[in-house]
């Protein structure tokens, strides 16, 4: 009993450092779930276990022996995740309770057996790092997905929370780690609007807090996402247009033709000189070459 | 109660975005009742007519064609100052249910402006053609605004069309509020701060939350309203906040596109199907870079063949038949004062007489014009020649204006009105007079004929040739250094062909025609008989007139491209009319024995002779172009800048030509 309090505290500092250093005592009463007081009581035990650096005034951080016994912890609760997920093919917005009894009563044999039975995954189903076990992980980046810049395409690369209620509208959205999705609008009451898998969808506040990010790389979008200029798009091939450029004479004309962004435009003509013929909102349009050039869009892969 | 006034007179407006058959139906329901003339102070024009129907009077004003309502260009400031400063009682939407998605987008803006909406959907024949299958109740249960199916072409439709108008105006007027397209909250809260920002009253007579989306999709015209009226202390909190707000343009079309998208999914029930339509088969050809050419050039060359066959031979006809009999009659009728005679035969007979004699010509250009236009090949035409056109600052749709100059440089003016851009518009008219029409052509012929006998032909072509490269040449400096402002690029629908309505046609031409013929009896008539009293004050005698003096005057400068004062004079006249050059020489030399190629060759060298035909293909533009000038550049400035450059051009030229040939013994 002891030793499961002993190592869900160190968990909680643990993950509470990548935000705060030294973590304070109200952050981890929070995430805990417990009172002040008590927090205040448990620190001063692992101080004197040599487990933490503690200060009443500033809060706790962990000492090289506390970490490592985070460390061992959290990878056994994240291979249990992964297990639970994979293997027996939970929900993953369950996982996380039943890891958090599972990970205190995990022998060496055990974890070795999980560990073995997944192979080489080294993340847990809601993307987070799994230490390996001498205890090292890889870092882990943290910038929410509200913090990129509009028609940025990102990567999810965690879900920052383990609150039951939240997983399950992600994953009603179908946002797992590793799925690419472009910002679209940043909201004034903090809600963003982003595009996955060809659909607008808005996140809301809290879940756009928790999803953290990093930029895509181009490599990986090259082939089916990359922008190209409406003037390179071949004859027969569709695109989705993605910004309208163009001088503030010819942008109003071009929204008014049906040049919006989001709008499907299929080239029907285009020859490498002169203006180019493109069907969009049904109707056929010329376009003059240099306007052609300031609209950017995106291939449809054909169909 | 008291029985309102059995008479009722009502007002409807035709609203609706190009190529959905609004004139066709402006036509069926006006007839001939029809007055065509300008929007008050623009060079767009405005139709308008009345319909009766047994005690039903319906004025109706055919909107300029729009896809929108934000000022993007004249016509579509046209169409909405017109619905918010007259408020006409019923405003009725004409729609393509062919291309009904773009055209929902208009109706997106009418339903903000107009409370009292009718949709009349045209074009349902050609939807179906498509596959498109469109319900009209649907559409109308959504939109809620009565949606009446119609196909013009085939006249079906009008009846109920017309009944629904009468009973939307009789609905109680006050009751009808401005409905709003429902953006959404984000929008919404950004267009209500505009809102915010704006007294009350201060956007009279526009609705404020109409003016606030403008301003937000950065309508210029708007935005200096609202800054002039504007306490200027106030003005830079609501600029900066548009500009913050600078992409709300584009979500707002974005959002109204979505709108349309929900109402199509509402009033489609079969989406169009992949089929290659005809249009597609005939476009594949007639927009390629090659072959879309050779078929502009064969389209091109069919007119010029009926305009040569047809018209030329009439005019010339009524020319010889009509006005030199009618001169020489006037001069047997020894009842009148002899200076009567001098002023119906050589005043009024010779000059716009001799312009109306091109009527037929003329005809044949508009009837030509008009089916193009009707038949959607005037895009093809814009599209194919586009690339060339750009590098003189002009756009596409310059092309056409320009070869209907080799006709007449009237019609090809008025024709610039196609040209959406007003830069390439203005650059256009401009040009135009450097395209030697077939007046000046005649001269060349005979002068030609006369001084260079079997490469006669060749010196001609050579003239053409050589004006068109001034044009190019004159068109590349207007465009860097007289004209400023930004090419606007090319964008402009492509519509489906369709057989030309020849009823729309023959009331086109019809109509071009009659301004043309008004044009003759006023400021033509006027010109040519203020030339007439020159050539006779103040002796009655050419030769010793105060136009003499003037050749005479002018005499120093034309010594320098080898041109004597007659020469001159010959030269001043063609300002009434081109051809009036030969008739002129004629009078002129009339003394001196002989026919007119013999006097000629006595008072020219052949350097001379050149000379004399680069000068007059490049010469001032005639009275009738400077009017048409005037009227669609709508002030004087342009006019005279055309008077002054074509003058210094001209003479310039000719100038240099003769001294060359001079120099280097050519032809002499």
């Amino acid at each position: 009993m002891e030793s499961e309090r002993t190592e869900e505290y160190l968990e909680a500092i643990y993950k509470r450092q990548g935000k705060e250093t030294p973590v304070s005592t109200s952050s981890l009463a929070a995430d805990l779930g417990v009172s002040q007081p008590a927090v205040t009581d448990m620190l001063r035990t692992l101080e004197n276990k040599g487990l933490i650096d503690y200060k009443a005034s500033r809060g706790a951080a962990l000492t090289r022996s506390g970490e490592e016994r985070a460390l061992a912890v959290i990878r056994r609760h994240r291979l249990w995740e992964r297990f639970l997920t994979d293997v027996l093919g939970m929900k993953w917005d369950k996982v996380h309770e039943e890891a958090c009894r599972l990970e205190h009563a995990t022998s060496p044999d055990i974890e070795k057996g999980l560990s073995s039975l997944l192979g080489g995954i080294d993340t847990c189903p809601h993307g987070h790092s799994i230490p390996d076990e001498k205890g090292n992980i890889k870092p882990e980046k943290t910038t929410p997905i509200s913090k990129f810049r509009p028609l940025q395409k990102v990567r999810i690369l965690a879900i920052d929370n383990e609150d039951p209620k939240l997983l399950r509208g992600i994953e009603k959205l179908g946002l797992r780690p590793g799925a690419v999705v472009t910002v679209l609008k940043r909201n004034k009451n903090g809600s963003l609007d982003v595009e996955f898998r060809k659909e607008k969808i808005a996140l809301d506040n809290a879940t756009a807090s928790v999803l953290t990010a990093e930029p895509a790389t181009e490599t990986l979008l090259a082939r089916e996402e990359a922008e190209i200029a409406l003037g390179e798009l071949p004859p027969g091939e569709s695109a989705v247009i993605k910004t309208c450029g163009g001088g503030h004479g010819s942008i109003g004309r071009c929204l008014s033709l049906g040049f919006t962004p989001g709008s499907v435009i299929k080239m029907v003509e285009n020859y490498r000189r002169g203006p180019v013929l493109v069907r969009v909102h049904d109707t056929e349009v010329a376009i003059g070459r240099q306007l052609a050039e300031k609209i950017s869009v995106v291939r449809k892969e054909a169909a | 109660m008291i029985e309102s006034a059995k008479e009722k007179a009502i007002t409807v407006a035709l609203a609706g975005a190009p190529n959905v058959g609004k004139s066709t139906i402006f036509n069926l329901l006006t007839g001939l009742s029809q007055h065509v003339g300008n929007w008050p102070g623009k060079t767009v024009e405005q139709k308008t007519g009345v319909f009766r129907q047994g005690e039903l009077t319906m004025n109706i004003v055919d909107l300029p064609g729009t896809y929108s309502l934000t000022a993007n260009s004249l016509e579509e400031q046209i169409a909405r100052d017109y619905l918010v400063n007259e408020n006409p009682d019923v405003v009725v939407a004409v729609l393509n249910a062919a291309s009904l998605e773009r055209n929902l987008y208009l109706v997106a803006e009418l339903i903000e402006l107009a409370p009292c909406l009718v949709i009349a959907l045209n074009m349902l024949d050609v939807a179906e053609q498509q596959g498109m299958k469109i319900d009209p109740a649907a559409l109308s249960q959504t939109l809620n605004i009565s949606v009446i199916p119609i196909v013009a072409r085939a006249n079906r439709g009008l009846r109920e069309l017309v009944s629904q108008i009468e009973q939307e105006c009789g609905a109680a007027a006050g009751l009808r509020d401005v409905k709003h397209i429902e953006y959404g909250s984000e929008i919404k809260g950004v267009i209500d701060h505009v809102e915010g920002l704006l007294d009350d009253g201060i956007t009279d007579p526009y609705p404020k939350h109409w003016t606030a989306m403008k301003l937000l999709e950065g309508d210029d015209q708007i935005n200096k309203l609202i800054r002039g009226r504007m306490p200027a202390e106030r003005w830079p909190a609501l600029e900066s906040y548009l500009r913050e707000n600078e992409s709300a343009a584009v979500t707002i079309a974005t959002l109204r596109f979505e709108w349309v998208g929900r109402m199509m999914g509402v009033a489609q029930q079969k989406r169009r199907v992949g089929q290659v339509s005809l249009t597609e088969r005939i476009d594949r050809a007639a927009t390629h870079p090659i072959s879309g050419l050779f078929i502009l050039v064969a389209v091109l060359g069919a007119i010029f063949w009926l305009v040569f066959s047809i018209g030329v031979p009439i005019q010339k006809f009524l020319d010889v038949n009509l006005i030199v009999r009618t001169r020489e009659f006037v001069y047997t009728l020894s009842f009148m004062p002899q200076w009567l005679q001098g002023f119906l035969a050589d005043g009024v007979l010779s000059g716009a007489g001799t312009v109306l004699t091109f009527v037929p010509i003329l005809l044949c250009f508009f009837a030509a014009w008009a089916f193009m236009e009707d038949t959607g090949y005037t895009a093809r035409a814009a599209f194919v020649t586009d690339r060339f056109m750009h590098a003189l600052g002009l756009h596409g749709k310059s092309c056409l204006p320009l070869v209907l100059g080799f006709g007449c440089n009237v019609p090809a003016i008025l024709g610039t009105r196609i040209i959406d851009s007003p830069r390439a518009r203005l650059l256009t008219i401009l040009l135009t007079p450097l395209v030697p029409c077939t007046g000046r052509m005649a001269v060349v012929a005979i002068i030609a004929a006369a001084f260079f006998g079997n490469s006669a032909v060749l010196v001609s072509i050579g003239i053409i040739i050589f004006s068109l490269l001034m044009l190019v040449m004159v068109g590349l400096i207007l465009n860097k250094f007289v004209i400023h402002g930004e090419s606007s690029a090319l964008i402009m629908e492509l519509p489906l062909y369709h057989v030309p309505d020849l009823k729309l046609i023959g009331m086109v031409t019809w109509q071009n025609i009659l301004a043309f013929i008004k044009r003759a009896g006023t400021v033509i008539l006027a010109v040519s008989i203020l030339v007439w009293l020159l050539s006779i004050i103040p002796n009655g005698n050419i030769s010793d007139s105060v136009l003499a003096d003037i050749g005479k005057w002018l005499e120093p400068l034309g010594r320098l491209m080898g041109l004597n004062w007659q020469m001159m004079v010959a030269l001043l006249s063609s300002f009434v009319a081109k051809e009036n050059t030969i008739a002129t020489l004629g009078v002129m030399l009339s003394g001196s024995g002989g026919d007119l190629t013999q006097q000629l060759k006595a008072i020219l060298t052949p350097a001379a002779a050149v000379a004399f035909l680069v000068v007059q293909v490049l010469f001032i533009p005639c009275v009738a172009t400077i009017s048409a000038i005037r009227q669609e550049t709508g002030g004087w400035g342009w006019p005279a800048f055309a008077l002054v450059f074509q003058l210094v051009l001209s003479f310039a030229m000719a100038i240099l030509v003769f001294q060359a040939s001079r120099l280097f013994q050519l032809g002499i």
